[in-house]
């Protein structure tokens, strides 16, 4: 599909609304969040739950002599839009009315505009459904797929006009070996392609033969481990989470304030990078800045720079590089080392190679310590050869320690691990990482 | 907030196909959130959000339809596209021989707005305020926050075109949060946890009675006092917790292990199966003879409280374990049909519940509460040789199967020879959820006992993040293993 029709006509009347509406020296912006969703979800290779979702929500954002307030809404049918801001706007004149004016409110004077339009093609719903069910065969495959464009958009009243627009269909799902076992996998594509996806479903078929051996337990106790990229991915989401945020630095709320004191470092071949030409996010944030292509996180195993929200900028005195109120990366992407792939489990020898980790939460944030388990697919491998999937085994360690001085190599590859998140909709971004060699793991449970 | 009862007329649209049955689902949810942050007022967040689902059955499969375009025409193509839905899952999905849903013999309606006024946003924003101010009393509180969020929700759902009820809800979440630094090593102490575990439906009573007013000088008193604390010893200890950490043991290893979608197996691929097993019901032995859990939408004032689930199952109360003995599982009407039809008669409950308009039911835990014991505190704590008292909830991680579990509290405090020791800093705990249960040692009375949630229960595919209470009265289990940090 090229530009979406619906989510386009929209936008121009969301436009024409913030260029006509505001009154005297008010400056307001309108946000755009739009996606028309296919999700198919399957148990058993069955299909469970099947629909499709329209949602667009709008978000105004009123600025008056420093009072400022925000007012989030769905916009329904197309013939009441206006009606819908109009009644919004109005709501948020008589609340900023009685607000005072805030400190910290900071947007960007100076107005930009730019426009993504991903093209991609979306499959029918029948034909997504037969791929999948018949691609799964005999085995029992769950999972999600999902369909559909995307929107981000972002009109201000200084004469902003930003539009970006992605085309996705994934599935993400996993084929199960009995008990907690499973080979998972994420297709993702900006173009519907059923040979492809048949492709990614068979090979994950292939690969859960091994895990249908007898599980091997192991004692909790420190083990060299070879992480895949998705488990570095879902290591470095975490991170994100107050990581590289100013504000969490400043709230004494950062895993990472001991390596901005200098009391601790990763290993001096880690680095993350925000890139946000690398997994295609939208280049323009709320207020209406601009995000730049590439923001350092992490250089060489030391921290580089903090993302810093205009809120922070305001409050901290610094200057904003474009995040979002919430500072956290939307690309963060780790530099490849130089282990090739055909070659990790020779490096790793003997130890645990761990597909995928789940639930990770910082057990003492302040030692940028985290929990997590091993998920899916973990298997035990002697001298470079896999022999069996291992039971769910808990880890408690630090990242100073695994991407520190336990880092022993990084895969050569980093591969896309697509945000599959769907809390509140798709998502754009997601992580890019590299396989990680680790001496030891500390398992705990 | 203004009240949101819509104004909207909505039709059912009619079956799109002969042989079609239709259900439509209503959801109008007004948000405000309010937050003073380090002595600033934020920007006021006002949010509007409404929107219907059509969900169509034919010929023995369902299919959806979510849209915001409320016109009669919008309805129709939107029971149009469910009808397509249902049409492509035809010999490839669960082979329903009915609806999954059962229209009440009267329209439910439920009102948890009616009784109890909020007031006026400048008064709540003045108490923010007062809080705020109160928790700032040391140069070494580098972060204090105290919030506010308020939530009106109107649902209304039609069953075959019938009017199936109409429920309105209100739900109130304050919030305080104070850090402690002193260079690199700092402390957080919430009200309830970071991610408001103290929430109700209401309004002023429920604020009042949540300890807001008062909190803020009692919350930044405590993480300066975590900020000198020595670090949490390691060790196997008993372990007296707290409900505003009960709450996440319940909600993890508990309820999430006992929906009935996991244990169907719905939520391998995301959030995960259970340890519990169908032929686990009716005989399999949870925890110890004190522990008794119920599902129950009908308390007055607490979080998940409502009058039906979006299946049209009007709710009512329903004991899941007793005496340590677990009897029945969280799953709603389809749920029950589908393990009937595998041979599995497990009773269920009113918990067939969507985050929203654009998501479809799944199984949750409405209100999942442990019912009070006979012992005070103060027998508990004389009860306890070595151990550690624990308080508010910091860290989560559980196994997919919510069974290997460790969890972090922002409060510690030691117990050697029923006395009570120093506070100690980053506690944790971990175990197994099959064995910890028997370690349930002793049950706190009424007078511990607190009724608490969470608004942010994820799972489902698509992503769904739903409203739960936790009712529990503090709890002792016995010789746990516990350990601190390392900052």
């Amino acid at each position: 599909m090229t530009i979406d029709p619906v989510f386009a006509a929209q936008f121009a009347e969301i436009s024409a609304f913030v260029a006509g509406a505001p009154r005297g020296a008010e400056v307001l912006f309108a946000e755009l969040r739009a996606e028309r969703a296919d999700y198919v979800r399957f148990d058993r290779a069955r299909v469970r739950q099947a629909g499709t979702v329209e949602c667009s929500e709008v978000t105004l954002h009123l600025i008056d002599a420093g009072r400022q307030a925000r007012f989030a809404c769905t916009l329904g049918a197309r013939r009441r839009v206006r009606t819908t801001l109009a009644a919004a706007l109005a709501a948020l004149r008589e609340l900023i009315a009685h607000a005072p004016a805030d400190p910290f409110a900071h947007w960007q004077a100076q107005p930009g505009a730019s426009e993504h339009v991903g093209h991609g093609r979306l499959a029918d719903p029948r034909e997504a459904l037969e791929v999948i069910v018949e691609a799964a065969g005999e085995d029992d495959v769950v999972g999600l797929y999902a369909a559909g464009p995307l929107v981000r958009a972002l009109a201000g009243s200084p004469g902003h006009r930003h539009y970006h627009q992605s085309v996705s269909s994934s599935f993400d799902f996993s084929v199960q070996a009995g008990g907690d076992r499973a080979v998972k996998d994420v297709w993702w594509s900006g173009d519907w392609d059923a040979r492809a996806l048949r492709e990614a479903i068979g090979a994950a078929r292939g690969h859960a033969q091994i895990l249908r051996r007898p599980v091997r337990r192991i004692d909790p106790g420190a083990y060299r481990a070879l992480l895949s990229p998705r488990a570095v991915a879902e290591l470095v989401r975490l991170l994100g989470w107050g990581g590289f945020s100013e504000r969490a630095q400043r709230s004494g709320q950062s895993p990472l304030a001991l390596a901005r004191s200098g009391q601790a470092r990763f290993h001096p071949g880690f680095s993350i990078v925000d890139d946000a030409g690398a997994l295609a996010v939208p280049r323009f944030q709320s207020e209406g800045f601009e995000r730049p292509e590439r923001v350092p996180l992490i250089e060489a195993g030391q921290p580089a720079e903090r993302l810093v929200s205009p809120r922070s900028a305001r409050e901290f005195g610094l200057a904003t590089n474009g995040a979002g109120d919430d500072e956290r990366p939307l690309a963060p992407c780790v530099a490849p080392g130089t282990l090739a792939a055909p070659a990790a489990l020779a490096a790793l020898g003997t130890g645990l190679a761990i597909a995928d980790l789940w639930y990770l939460n910082f057990s003492d944030r302040g030692a940028c310590r985290v929990t997590g388990l091993t998920r899916f697919a973990t298997l035990w491998v002697e001298d470079g050869e896999p022999v069996a999937p291992v039971a769910t085994m808990r880890i408690d360690d630090s990242l100073y320690r695994l991407f520190g001085d336990q880092l022993l190599a990084l895969g050569d590859a980093a591969l896309p691990s697509p945000e599959t998140g769907t809390w509140y909709g798709r998502e754009p971004g997601g992580v890019r990482a590299p396989a990680a060699l680790v001496g030891a793991l500390r398992l705990t449970l | 907030m203004a009240h949101p009862l819509s104004r909207v007329r909505l039709r059912c649209p009619a079956p799109p196909r002969p042989g079609a049955r239709v259900s439509l689902r209503y959801v109008e949810e007004r948000r405000e959130a309010l937050a003073v942050v380090r002595g600033v007022l934020q920007p006021v967040l006002l949010e509007s959000d409404r929107g219907a689902m059509l969900t169509v059955w034919l010929d023995g499969e369902t299919g959806y339809c979510a849209t915001a375009d409320l016109s009669p025409r919008g309805l129709s193509a939107a029971a149009e596209r469910a009808a397509h839905w249902a049409g492509a899952a035809h010999g490839r999905g669960l082979a329903l021989p009915e609806p999954p849903w059962r229209t009440p013999d009267a329209p439910i309606r439920f009102d948890s707005v009616r009784d109890d006024a909020l007031p006026a946003r400048a008064d709540l924003v003045a108490m923010l305020h007062e809080e705020a101010a109160a928790m700032k009393r040391d140069a070494r509180i580098v972060h204090w926050a105290a919030s506010l969020r308020i939530a009106e929700r109107v649902q209304r759902l039609w069953l075959d075109g019938e009017d199936a009820g109409t429920q309105r809800l209100r739900f109130v979440e304050p919030g305080l949060e104070a850090t402690a630094a002193d260079g690199a090593r700092s402390q957080t102490r919430t009200l309830g946890g970071q991610y408001n575990g103290v929430c109700r439906q209401g309004g002023l009573q429920a604020l009042r009675d949540s300890g807001f007013a008062g909190g803020g000088a009692r919350v930044a008193a405590e993480a300066l006092e975590l900020l000198a604390a020595p670090n949490c010893p390691s060790g196997v200890r008993d372990l007296l917790l707290s409900p505003d950490q009960m709450m996440l043991q319940i909600h993890e290893s508990i309820g999430h292990p006992l929906e009935l979608d996991r244990i169907l197996g719905d939520e391998r691929n995301f959030a995960g199966t259970s340890f519990v097993t169908p032929d686990m019901f009716g005989h399999y032995q949870f925890g110890s003879p004190l522990l008794n859990v119920s599902f129950d939408p009908g308390v007055p004032g607490e979080y998940a409280s409502y009058g039906a689930d979006d299946e049209g199952m009007p709710a009512r109360r329903v004991p899941l374990i007793e005496r340590g003995v677990l009897k029945r599982a969280l799953g709603g009407t389809l749920s029950q049909a589908r393990a009937r039809a595998r041979g599995w008669p497990i009773e269920g409950a009113a918990a067939a519940r969507a985050s929203g308009w654009q998501r479809p039911p799944i199984d949750r835990m409405g209100n999942l509460d442990l019912e009070p014991g006979a012992s005070t505190m103060e027998a508990m704590i004389a009860a306890v040789e070595r151990g550690i008292w624990m308080q508010t909830n910091a860290s989560w991680s559980i196994d997919d199967a919510r069974n290997k579990f460790q969890f972090g509290c922002e409060w510690g405090r030691l117990i050697e020879d029923g006395r009570l020791g120093a506070v100690v800093r980053n506690p944790n705990y971990r175990g197994v959820s099959a064995t910890f249960w028997r370690s349930l040692a002793m049950v706190g009375d009424r007078s511990t006992l607190q009724r608490l949630g969470t608004p942010t229960c994820g799972k489902g595919e698509p992503g769904q993040l739903a409203r739960v209470g936790h009712a529990s009265p503090a709890c002792l289990f016995r010789a746990v293993d516990v350990f601190g940090g390392e900052s």
